[in-house]
């Protein structure tokens, strides 16, 4: 919980230490202020500290592992969207804080122990990413973006209370134990039937957060529309934190009904690989395939939720974490190509206009397509084979996707190759950008082999 | 087990889970059907209201104050959403002089 003040008031400081217009302090408080955070996390592991004995937060080793996680993905999105941010001092210090306040949410979301903490830190998450889904003011695509992830999110979290609403009315409870105990308690006497109307009303709300099948119309668009630091924000911190959330609530609170809502899962997890992978095909848009190959990422780590094991939530971990290093490389590559329209040819000839960014760029797209010994093939490895004893073919269903997937990646990276009609004009990296991405370069190359070798939760 | 009567006033919990239930579909399908911005936030926080009524009976039915609490935060927030919301909708009437969401086309593929 200490680190979780410490990232509020690093948060805090920066807006303020911004009134001396030198984007560098804000930087360097925020950066500062995150890893120290992850310091006292890390010094936290399996030693726990409660602060003014409040139950509503427990930092158990897999929360400490999932906001380590967060962490470092804000930090990197803090870091790559500094170039852009400085360009504008006066404003340096909202949008770093920002991202840093929505940071405080993620953790929140990951450590609950109770619907409250929940159901704030879900918005603390939130808020902060409609505001910077709009930071590119005089752009309409950029305010659309902001206003259809605003209207979705502010939809889905009614639908998510309104689900919190009839379970406390089933169980007469917040607290997730409690909640089990009353479902296990009333499991002889029969489920009062509003308790499946509000599991069924949280879903939905997960559902939409993940941007998962039938509700994920929106994310495309929201991806697109957002600036590039924004989209890898979204795409890697706010996927950890409600992938977090999912898990817990429905593994520490309704384990008993399980058998209730795991075919929904099913069905739905089928449904988001094939939607996410044939709209993917036919992209021309590199933000908009990037989305709906998160979609189709989205479908994979569903699996995990429905697995019943004492694995899901570290093979859930694996899988998000080597996700979001790839996410967060490819969409800083594609802000320095600065191609407003945001096509995939602006990839052509990257191997020769820089090398360094094409080895990244190409490490990444196979990591998402999942080729060992690449960090994306140890968290699909994981995942499926956990799953496969379970539901053998969904599991089949899921590596035939990963199939179709391979097609829209390697189209890029022949796009990266391609030689004729190219332009020779060389692209100039800053150096934070060159820091995180062999950052992200390495961890793909070697995290995987390293994370297979422990088991850690 | 709702039939129960629970307030003085004799109504039974039955008619506040109907009511809610109501207000909240009210909420859903204007925002499913209406094509103003700010008539889309408003049944928003119609949905948001028909919870905390939800919450309150609920309350009252269990004589616990802990949905009570929870109506509080849910109020907290939906303040903080209905202005980030009005913020968003003034950056989009300013580049677009228009809060009609069937105007907002220009994402798509």
């Amino acid at each position: 919980m200490d680190a979780l003040i410490v990232i509020f008031l690093s948060g805090l400081i920066s807006l303020f230490v911004a009134f001396t217009k030198k984007p560098i302090l804000v930087l360097l408080t925020s950066s500062i202020g995150i890893l120290a955070a992850i310091g006292l996390f890390i010094a936290q592991w399996n030693n726990p500290v409660t602060l003014f004995s409040y139950e509503g937060l427990e930092f158990t080793n897999s929360a400490i592992l999932y906001s380590i996680a967060v962490c470092i993905f804000g930090l990197f999105s803090i870091l790559v969207g500094y170039n852009i941010y400085s360009k504008q001092p006066e404003h340096t210090g909202e949008y770093i804080s920002l991202m840093v306040f929505s940071l405080v949410g993620a953790v929140c979301m990951l450590a609950f122990t109770d619907m409250f903490m929940f159901f704030l830190g879900l918005e603390i998450l939130s808020i902060p990413i409609y505001v910077m889904a709009g930071t590119k003011k005089s752009d309409l695509r950029s305010s659309e973006a902001s206003l259809k992830y605003f209207l979705m999110g502010a939809f889905a979290t009614g639908v998510l209370l309104f689900g919190i609403a009839w379970t406390y009315g089933a169980t007469g409870s917040f607290k997730l134990t409690e909640i089990a105990t009353a479902i296990s308690t009333a499991s002889e006497t029969g489920q009062s039937s509003i308790l499946y109307v509000g599991i069924l009303l949280i879903l939905a709300s997960f559902l939409f957060k993940v941007g998962a099948a039938p509700f994920h119309f929106w994310s495309p668009d929201v991806y697109e529309g957002s600036p590039n630091t924004v989209t890898g924000f979204m795409a890697a911190v706010v996927k950890l934190g409600a992938f977090g959330a999912f898990y817990k609530i429905f593994n520490v609170a309704f384990p008993e009904v399980h058998g209730f809502w795991a075919p929904a899962i099913m069905v739905l997890a089928v449904v988001t690989m094939f939607i996410g992978n044939l709209s993917a095909l036919s992209q021309v848009h590199f933000k908009r395939l990037l989305a709906y190959s998160s979609i189709t990422h989205v479908g994979y780590a569903l699996l995990t939720i429905i697995t019943v094991s004492s694995n899901s939530e570290a093979n859930l971990w694996v899988y998000l974490f080597g996700y979001g290093f790839s996410i967060i490389a490819l969409v800083t590559i594609a802000q320095l190509l600065n191609d407003d329209e945001d096509k995939i040819d602006a990839f052509k000839g990257l191997a020769k206009r820089s090398p360094f960014l094409a080895a990244v760029a190409v490490l990444s797209l196979l990591s998402l397509a999942g080729v060992p010994p690449l960090i994306g093939f140890f968290g699909k490895y994981l995942v499926f084979s956990e799953a496969f004893t379970q539901y053998p073919i969904l599991v089949i269903v899921a590596i035939a996707n990963s199939g179709i997937g391979v097609y829209y990646y390697l189209k890029t990276i022949i796009a990266i190759f391609q030689k004729e009609d190219v332009s020779e004009e060389k692209i100039e990296i800053p150096s934070l950008q060159v820091v995180v991405l062999s950052i992200c370069a390495l961890t793909i190359l070697v995290g995987g082999l390293v994370l297979s070798q422990y088991k850690f939760l | 087990m709702l039939l129960a009567t629970i307030f003085e006033s004799g109504l039974s919990m039955e008619y506040y889970l109907i009511l809610s239930s109501i207000l909240f579909v009210i909420g859903v399908v204007g925002v499913l059907v209406r094509k103003n911005a700010i008539i889309v936030l408003m049944c928003i926080e119609l949905m948001l209201n028909a919870v905390n009524l939800l919450l309150v009976a609920f309350s009252t039915y269990f004589g616990k104050a802990d949905a009570q609490i929870f109506v509080f935060f849910i109020m907290v927030v939906a303040a903080a959403e209905a202005t980030v919301g009005l913020s968003i909708l003034v950056l989009i009437y300013r580049n677009a002089r228009s809060v009609d969401i069937s105007i907002f086309n220009k994402l798509k593929g």
